[in-house]
């Protein structure tokens, strides 16, 4: 009697398990699948090598806003990651005897939910304004300060998951704490840093709110980082506000291009450490 | 014999000041087999950290007394412990593979000593690996993750990590208690067949064990050293009652 009862609960369970994923599962593939369809006519060599055209002239592109993109993500990272990880380095390994820590800890996972706008309103208070101008490290630093505490937080779990014994057995052998957690600790974690790093990137590739107040926008190809700069995000939200269609046709496929461009570096991020690891 | 390590009235405390070893004498001998047994909680294993200064990694601990090693109380603040660890070398109860290939896994501590030479660690690792009887088993894939490996040749390989930088001593903490009896058998022969090049103090809970491969014996309850001798007299006719019931299992 029991036992079927509990044969009938877990079937329960396991149909809802299988329901609620199966509807996370359609909502991602119609997403992906939308923006692949409107995204696909619209990927041609102009969209990437040519420079925005005035509305109603043929072979306008986006490539001011690719290379400003890639530059805003590229200093973003600079900043962010270096700054994570080894925060996270210090509340999972010497940060473990202060009361402080707990509280790094915990202010970071209040910082990982706060939106995204309010980081760019932030950095707009303390260097747009006092400079009187937008810039690309403006919008770096937003997109990197955003970074820090998911890539804090994870480098953190990360290191505490490692089991102390692995770190006991490097010490016996005499190695100084710097070497233990350098060729030891990071060792055991880099999938779960790495994973944590590219999540991190992930994330603001896909902002637009925080560039909006920093590196605001640009029409013309620029590399100059201390000028406002042209983002993908920041194109793709004009664009599709805008009244033309080849605006709405290019946001379609700027959209393509950030989510085939994340999906790209999970699985470089994936191999990489796949072809380290390899048995 | 020559006395190795000398224990003069030690007494340990963890955090809040629980009196852990209580006033521990002892003497080991060079190049012997020294095994520590008790039951749970007797503090075996505390002792054993206290060779290595293990217990520094974690805040609170205190220590009292001495222990004397090549002239040096190793308990005073002016103790080099990167020096000090890798005189004395530690292989811990789960086996503890760094995450790399198994030849890095040995190459560790010698590159922590500075060796650079690629011909002298492949010769010193590939020497360390047939120390600890391993060598035929990973030959052919000495480039892969020390993961891969079986449970037991896992110990063995954290074996040859700790003889591949020469130690004076080796600390064993319960080296087979999570392998099977194959596997123990081989450790232990390994165990023998490093008497009279390295000292070693082993813990274990297996009273056969330390019976089979230890010179010496030492007997802890409840943070004491109730009895310690040579193992033939331990196990054969021991001084103190509380050692004839708990090798005679009456209790532990």
């Amino acid at each position: 009697m029991i036992l079927k009862k509990r044969k009938i609960t877990s079937s329960i369970a396991l149909f809802v398990c299988f329901l609620t994923a199966l509807w996370g599962i359609f909502w991602l593939s119609f997403i992906i699948i939308d923006v692949l369809r409107h995204g696909i006519t619209a990927i041609t060599p102009s969209l990437f090598f040519n420079d925005p055209a005035p509305p109603g002239e043929e072979g306008g592109g986006l490539r001011n806003a690719f290379i400003g993109h890639l530059l805003i993500t590229i200093f973003a990272t600079l900043i962010g990651v270096p700054i994570g990880v080894l925060g996270g380095t210090f509340l999972a390994e010497y940060g473990r005897k202060y009361n402080i820590s707990k509280v790094i800890s915990t202010l970071a996972d209040i910082m990982v939910s706060v939106p995204a706008i309010i980081i760019g309103a932030f950095i707009y208070a303390i260097i747009v304004k006092p400079l009187g101008h937008f810039s690309g490290w403006a919008g770096s630093i937003a997109l990197g300060i955003i970074m820090i505490p998911t890539v804090l937080r994870t480098t953190e779990n990360m290191l505490s998951l490692i089991p102390w014994t692995l770190r006991e057995a490097a010490f016996a052998l005499g190695a100084p704490y710097y070497k233990v957690i350098i060729q030891v600790v990071y060792r055991g974690a880099a999938t779960g840093i790495l994973t944590g790093i590219i999540l991190a990137i992930a994330r603001v590739t896909g902002e637009a709110a925080p560039l909006l107040f920093t590196a605001f926008n640009n029409n013309y190809f620029s590399l100059d980082m201390s000028q406002p700069i042209a983002s993908l995000t920041v194109t793709i939200f004009q664009y599709a506000m805008g009244p033309y269609e080849e605006w709405h046709a290019q946001a379609w496929g700027a959209a393509l291009m950030i989510t085939v461009f994340i999906l790209f570096a999970t699985i470089t991020g994936r191999l990489l450490i796949k072809r380290r690891y390899k048995d | 014999m020559t006395p190795e390590i000398e224990v003069k009235n030690l007494n340990f405390y963890y955090t809040g000041g629980v009196h852990i070893l209580k006033n521990i004498n002892m003497i080991v001998y060079k190049n012997q087999v020294t095994a520590l047994i008790g039951p749970s909680g007797c503090g075996k294993t505390t002792l054993l950290r206290c060779f290595n200064r293990m217990h520094d990694l974690y805040a609170g601990n205190k220590y009292d007394g001495e222990i004397i090693f090549q002239g040096q109380n190793i308990l005073s603040k002016e103790t080099d412990l990167i020096a000090l660890r890798s005189k004395i070398g530690m292989v811990f109860q789960k086996p503890t593979p760094f995450p790399m290939t198994i030849f890095e896994n040995i190459a560790y501590g010698l590159k922590l000593r500075g060796i650079k030479n690629k011909g002298e660690l492949k010769s010193r690792v590939e020497k360390a690996l047939k120390d600890a009887v391993l060598w035929e088993e990973v030959k052919d894939k000495i480039n892969t993750n020390a993961f891969g490996l079986s449970g037991g040749q896992q110990q063995r390989l954290c074996i040859a990590r700790a003889l591949a930088v020469e130690p004076e001593i080796i600390l064993f903490d319960e080296p087979t208690s999570a392998l099977d009896p194959i596997s123990t058998g081989k450790i232990e022969e390994l165990i023998i067949s490093l008497k009279g090049r390295i000292t070693i103090i082993i813990v274990t809970h297996n009273m056969q064990q330390a019976a089979r491969i230890s010179d010496w014996t030492g007997f802890m309850m409840l943070g004491e050293l109730i009895e310690y001798d040579k193992t033939d007299k331990i196990f054969t006719v021991p001084s103190n009652k509380l050692t004839e019931d708990y090798i005679t299992g009456r209790f532990g």
